[in-house]
């Protein structure tokens, strides 16, 4: 955690604070307003919204949502990314968490060059890799698999996950390890009970990020997963929003549902989830 | 650099300790397996078939050698020339998202009561996926959305945003700076906080006004935070706006707004060469390693001043 130092130079300046709220709330509206206007939107029907975009709705109408759980499969997309997701993390957390405490605590043969293989990998971007991977799945009978998918969202997290990882381990005293190895604890044993919960707070800003991640995400889901009832939830929403122009209270319902789940994992964990931004900047 | 710890003292124990480091370096080893064996068939395989197959004509089933044909193709591919272009248009969200997080990340740094309420919500985005994102931008500028009922109210016609090429252009853009600009100022906002206060304290006793300080002490000070934020928004540019283009206007209309990484999916799941789209990967690849390696030896300089 970064201290927040409170400098004079705040307070030397106190006259001018009406305008830096003023800046803040305009700034902020402009995040706030289009969510705002889609759960509005949701909640009407396409003849009121074509009427006026602007109004609130009369009645709160939950058409749009039971549409799309009865045409759309909603529901089951979202249990499905849902399933994927926690998979994901559950496997990060493990195969990284490993990793890092490797790279962190013990002597790795090669150490470094893994470390520095991490850091280059992440700089991948996704479109380079769709083709191959693509054809590798495909070889391996995964393509409609949600193995495959998961095998590509755990593969594609380790990287950061393992140089996170590595970072808030190191900050844990070499002592309290070593004090454990002594005592004859193994590496699962100094794992679970030492380095995990002693970096929990840096484990559950990973966990996060990971699910969040991974919830978001759309090339992949698209590609690997195409049939209908396997489909996750992002691509769901991108097939209704792309094909379903004109019915914008539809759409608005399904842009809800998909947002909904990050922006209450933020409002409960926004602590953790801004805690990460700290090893972002590290990395710099 | 991790110094060496002497072992004058240690000399005694060097048989045991040895023997205790091959068992720890072992189990090192295998807890890193896998790892990096994951990583290593999920992400550098792959780069090596993308090269493989980018000097093939292939539809994933039968290969025919090509050589460099599919690169060379691309010198006189239109459609290649116009992505290309359109990417590096999109470059002009760089500036815009750097300014806008620059701002809120000044804002914040005053420390007003309850910034940290504003920090959360400036988050926001940054937890929404591209594509609920590049939809909602699309909804809100589609043709009875928000912003033409506004348009009509002050007497005009409402506008086709998305059959315009340039319009949709700035659409996109607009969708980028707003899913930016608020994590980005966060990033910056870290910077400004590790400045020593008292630099600022001695500009402000100096005489200097708060605009004053904002140009010649305070952004100076987080020239490296910038640099980076800027080098994370090229690459985005170069290899992650796809999702916005594939929700916002599927590349269209034509290929006004396909870009190099939209166009690298086109050619893999719509042409039956998956071989030119691997080869435009292998370009992209390219342009974004160097992009990198610039970056690295840029930082190395101003480190040293």
């Amino acid at each position: 955690m970064i201290k927040l130092s409170k400098t004079k130079v705040n307070k030397l300046r106190i006259k001018g604070r009406t305008p830096v709220l003023i800046g803040l709330v305009v700034l902020s509206i402009s995040i706030i307003f289009p969510l705002f206007f889609i759960l509005m939107t949701s909640l009407k029907n396409n003849v009121d919204y074509s009427r006026d975009p602007f109004g609130l709705p009369d009645t709160l109408m939950l058409e749009n949502y039971s549409s799309l759980l009865d045409n759309f499969n909603i529901g089951r997309a979202f249990l499905n990314s849902l399933f994927v997701c926690t998979i994901t993390v559950a496997l990060v957390l493990l195969i990284a968490g490993m990793a890092g405490y490797a790279l962190a605590k013990l002597s790795v043969p090669g150490g470094r060059f893994i470390t520095g293989t991490f850091l280059g990998v992440m700089l991948f971007p996704g479109p380079v890799l769709i083709i191959p991977i693509y054809v590798l799945l495909a070889r391996l009978g995964l393509i409609g698999d949600v193995k495959g998918l998961i095998l590509v969202y755990v593969a594609s997290g380790i990287p950061f996950a393992t140089f996170f990882l590595t970072l808030v381990f190191k900050s844990i005293p070499k002592e309290i390890t070593e004090a454990a190895q002594i005592d004859g604890a193994g590496f699962f044993r100094t794992l679970r009970s030492i380095i995990a919960p002693l970096g929990a707070s840096g484990v559950i800003t990973l966990a996060i990020m990971q699910f969040l991640g991974a919830w978001n995400e759309l090339l992949f889901a698209f590609m690997i997963l195409p049939s209908e009832t396997s489909r996750l939830l992002t691509p769901t929403l991108a097939t209704i929003g792309t094909r379903y122009v004109s019915d914008q209270p539809l759409v608005s319902a399904g842009l809800f549902i998909s947002a909904s789940l990050p922006l209450i994992i933020l409002m409960f964990a926004s602590k953790y989830i801004i805690e990460g931004l700290q090893v972002t900047i590290k990395k710099n | 650099m991790s110094k060496k710890p002497s072992n004058t003292a240690t000399d005694f124990f060097i048989p045991l300790k040895k023997k205790i480091n091959q068992r720890e370096r072992r189990i090192a080893a295998l807890a890193v397996a896998p790892a990096v064996l994951l990583v290593f068939f999920f992400t550098i395989i792959p780069v090596f078939i993308a090269f493989v197959i980018s000097f093939f004509k292939t539809n994933g089933l039968t290969y025919t050698w090509r050589g460099l044909d599919n690169y060379f193709r691309f010198v006189d591919d239109p459609v290649v020339h116009q992505a290309l272009s359109n990417t590096i248009k999109f470059l002009f969200s760089v500036p815009l998202v750097i300014s806008f997080a620059l701002l809120v990340a000044v804002l914040l740094f005053e420390k007003i009561r309850g910034w940290q309420y504003f920090r959360v919500i400036f988050f926001i985005p940054n937890v929404l996926s591209v594509a609920v994102v590049g939809i909602m931008v699309k909804s809100i500028f589609g043709y009875y959305g928000p912003v033409n009922k506004i348009i009509e109210y002050f007497g005009n016609e409402p506008i086709q945003f998305f059959v315009d090429g340039s319009k949709a252009f700035w659409i996109i853009v607009f969708a980028l700076v707003w899913a930016g600009f608020g994590y980005q100022a966060l990033l910056l906002l870290a910077g400004l906080t590790s400045i020593n206060p008292e630099i600022l304290e001695a500009a402000a006793l100096d005489g200097a006004g708060w605009w004053r300080r904002l140009w010649q002490v305070t952004i100076p000070s987080i020239r490296r935070i910038l640099g980076f934020v800027f080098i994370i928004n090229v690459l985005y540019t170069f290899g992650g706006i796809f999702g916005f283009i594939f929700v916002m206007t599927a590349g269209g209309p034509g290929f006004d707004t396909t870009t190099v990484d939209y166009l690298v999916y086109l050619r893999a799941f719509s042409s039956s060469n998956l071989g030119s789209g691997a080869a435009l990967a292998v370009m992209l690849f390219l342009v974004i390693g160097a992009i990198t390696l610039l970056q690295t030896k840029f930082f190395r300089i101003s480190e040293d001043d």
